[in-house]
């Protein structure tokens, strides 16, 4: 089960951006540019596990809409250009989740959905790439339903790997999440643990390397 | 200390210092007057008798030297002219007295020395527990040696001056007290204005500008606090337009915030997809584009707004033909206007006006570029009017209007009646802002009537002359 994204902006250039992007990671994503036509649509179809709203809306604005999630027991989060705090305390005050100020990077605000995902218990925990499929509850992987046994590290690795499907995740990111912030030493146990889930999950051509960026697990 | 406090000290105690030097010397001057009375009375009383005494003895002529029939007629003749303050006294024993008292115990006239020329002495002193004022001589009567005494009892008279020294005191300190109590009181009334100007300037200092002194008085005081209310009207007037400016400012800043916000954090976000996301070539091409436009309207933002901040006051008015003037808002405008399918009607009388050319221009184009968006695309008779009568200009549509509420704030920067149909038209929320600040630099009006589904009119009324 996919999780499921609402997201209402008004510029098209964002929410499409932000949408691509979730969508290649993973999640549904259904888009729109009006609150009031969200709101219309909210009555039909409520079933999301989070939204992501503008704030500066025409019509009906962010903290309206923000009374019809509740309706629905959507966790929000803003997504605002508007820096001064006042609105700011106004949106978490009144409940919303977490808020991200523009201009915001993607992977940044994919953390944040994860986290308020979790926190609500929403949070689908089932990643699959191909035949594989990773349960980061039970911490256990199978191939094609069968169980295959991974180190720690080569778990983290591939939990990185899949929450990020499709986008790039760089070395550094990697090393700080598996490895922690306070690793030094050699940065070539990475390149390991990536050749040895190559070999385990039969994974070689979608686990791509790209040089001196990092690593990206492809299916499109 | 306050002033009033000071001056009213001040004047007490110079009030107190007088009236206690007036007092203190008009009682002393009394006392000394009223016991040297009473001296004086008694000493005449106890000269009158001891003459009275001595003539009557020796009128007498006494020849006999017996002693009782000479003591009895000495008493006889003394009894004539004693009182209860007589004493007669002959070496050293009482003879003749209704007193207790020996007198010689104080007054000795037995000793000679010192002996004033009338023979007369006194003393003034406490005498079992009384004041006592006597005066005594001798008298000779037939070779004996007699003391003739005279005790006056002055306690009396003591007592009177103290209770009068008391009387003198009690009144000057009520004096002083009254004297006291009536300069405070004036000082205070007169120093209650200042008071009052201290309250109000500590209250503007503090913010409340709107505080004025309420002091009525005619005199230097009043004066001073019209002076202060003048200042403080000045002071409201400067930081009200201050704070006008400075809102005004903090909310264009914020407008241009949030304008360059939306279209950077859509480049950013699709640059980052580019990088880190296999995408199709569709996509691609199509973040590239996204890319694209949000530059192209970033580039028209920066450049409006540089337009909007670098407007200077100083613009340089030529006369300007109407004709000419209406020809190049024709020029600049043909292309846009076509390209949504509005018509561009003009009209004009032979006026010239006085003008900066190229601004004038660029108002009106802000002006019929925004009224070419009140239509929906793909509408019939699509029109928009442009005439110049006089010193007078007008823009009109018969399009959609613009609702009352958002008629106020209209010419405010970035304000958009209707956000996302705006944004569609590539409109950026300063062209009417700019459009103001072009008409007011020419001191001109620009005035704006609506009514909602039957279009709108915009009005700019040059300064004749």
């Amino acid at each position: 089960m996919k999780n499921r994204i609402l997201i209402v902006e008004d510029d098209e250039a964002i929410a499409s951006a932000v949408a691509l992007s979730l969508q290649v990671a993973g999640y549904d994503c259904a888009v729109f540019d009006d609150g009031a036509g969200a709101a219309e649509a909210l009555q039909g179809d409520h079933a999301y596990d989070l939204a992501l709203l503008d704030i500066m809306l025409p019509g009906v604005d962010g903290f309206e809409l923000f009374d019809h999630m509740q309706t629905y027991h959507i966790p929000v989060i803003y997504m605002t250009a508007k820096t001064d705090s006042a609105s700011e305390i106004r949106g978490l005050r009144d409940g919303a989740e977490d808020y991200v100020v523009k201009p915001f990077d993607v992977q940044t605000l994919m953390v944040r959905i994860e986290k308020v995902l979790r926190r609500t218990g929403r949070l689908n925990t089932v990643y699959r790439v191909r035949d594989v499929e990773l349960n980061s509850e039970t911490k256990t992987v199978t191939k094609s339903g069968q169980p295959v046994y991974l180190q720690p590290l080569e778990f983290g690795v591939l939990l990185m790997l899949l929450k990020y499907k499709n986008m790039t995740v760089t070395r550094e990111q990697l090393m700080t999440e598996v490895w922690g912030y306070d690793y030094v030493g050699e940065t070539r146990v990475l390149d390991i643990k990536i050749h040895s889930l190559r070999k385990k999950l039969d994974l070689t051509d979608a686990i791509r390397t790209l040089p001196k960026l990092g690593y990206r697990l492809e299916e499109r | 200390m306050k002033l009033w406090q000071k001056a009213a000290a001040a004047c007490a105690g110079i009030l107190a210092l007088v009236v206690a030097v007036c007092s203190a010397a008009m009682l002393l001057y009394a006392r000394h007057t009223i016991l040297n009375m009473s001296r004086e009375q008694i000493r005449a009383k106890q000269r009158d008798l001891a003459i009275s005494f001595s003539e009557m003895t020796n009128y007498y002529r006494l020849d006999t030297d017996t002693g009782p029939v000479r003591s009895s007629l000495v008493n006889y003749c003394f009894s004539r002219f004693a009182d209860e303050s007589s004493v007669l006294m002959q070496g050293g024993e009482t003879v003749s007295s209704a007193l207790t008292i020996d007198p010689s115990k104080w007054l000795d006239l037995r000793q000679t020395q010192d002996m004033p020329l009338d023979g007369q002495r006194t003393f003034e002193g406490r005498v079992q527990g009384r004041d006592v004022f006597m005066a005594g001589g001798l008298v000779h009567i037939r070779g004996e040696e007699y003391a003739v005494y005279t005790v006056a009892d002055v306690t009396d008279i003591h007592r009177s001056l103290a209770v009068m020294g008391g009387i003198f005191l009690a009144v000057s300190l009520a004096g002083i007290a009254a004297g006291a109590g009536a300069v405070t009181l004036l000082m205070r009334r007169g120093a209650k204005p200042l008071a009052a100007l201290s309250v109000a300037a500590k209250r503007i200092a503090g913010g409340e500008y709107q505080v004025r002194a309420g002091v009525t008085t005619s005199d230097e005081i009043g004066a001073l606090a019209a002076d202060f209310n003048t200042m403080a009207a000045a002071v409201q007037t400067r930081v009200d337009e201050l704070t006008e400016t400075a809102q005004r400012q903090r909310l264009f800043i914020g407008g241009v915030n949030h304008e360059f916000k939306t279209p950077l954090t859509a480049i950013l976000l699709h640059t980052r997809l580019l990088q880190k996301v296999n995408l199709t070539e569709d996509e691609k091409a199509q973040s590239l584009s996204h890319i694209e436009k949000q530059c192209t309207w970033l580039e028209r933002l920066t450049q409006k707004l540089l337009r909007t901040i670098t407007l200077r006051q100083d613009i340089v008015k030529t006369p300007v033909p109407a004709r000419e003037l209406i020809d190049r808002v024709l020029s600049s405008t043909r292309q846009i206007m076509s390209d949504r399918g509005v018509t561009l009607l003009t009209d004009c009388d032979g006026s010239e006006l006085l003008v900066d050319a190229d601004l004038m221009q660029s108002l009106l184009v802000n002006l019929v570029d925004n009224a070419g968006k009140a239509y929906d695309p793909g509408g019939e008779d699509r029109t928009v009017w442009l005439t110049v009568r006089e010193n007078v200009i007008e823009v009109r549509d018969a399009g959609r209007g613009i609702p009352p509420e958002a008629l106020a704030r209209i010419f405010e920067p970035f304000y958009m009646v209707d956000k996302s149909r705006s944004k569609k038209h590539g409109g950026s929320g300063l062209g009417l802002a700019l459009a103001k600040q072009i008409a007011d630099a020419h001191g001109a009006k620009l005035a704006v009537t609506s009514t909602l589904g039957e279009g709108t009119t915009f009005r700019v009324e040059l300064p004749v002359g």
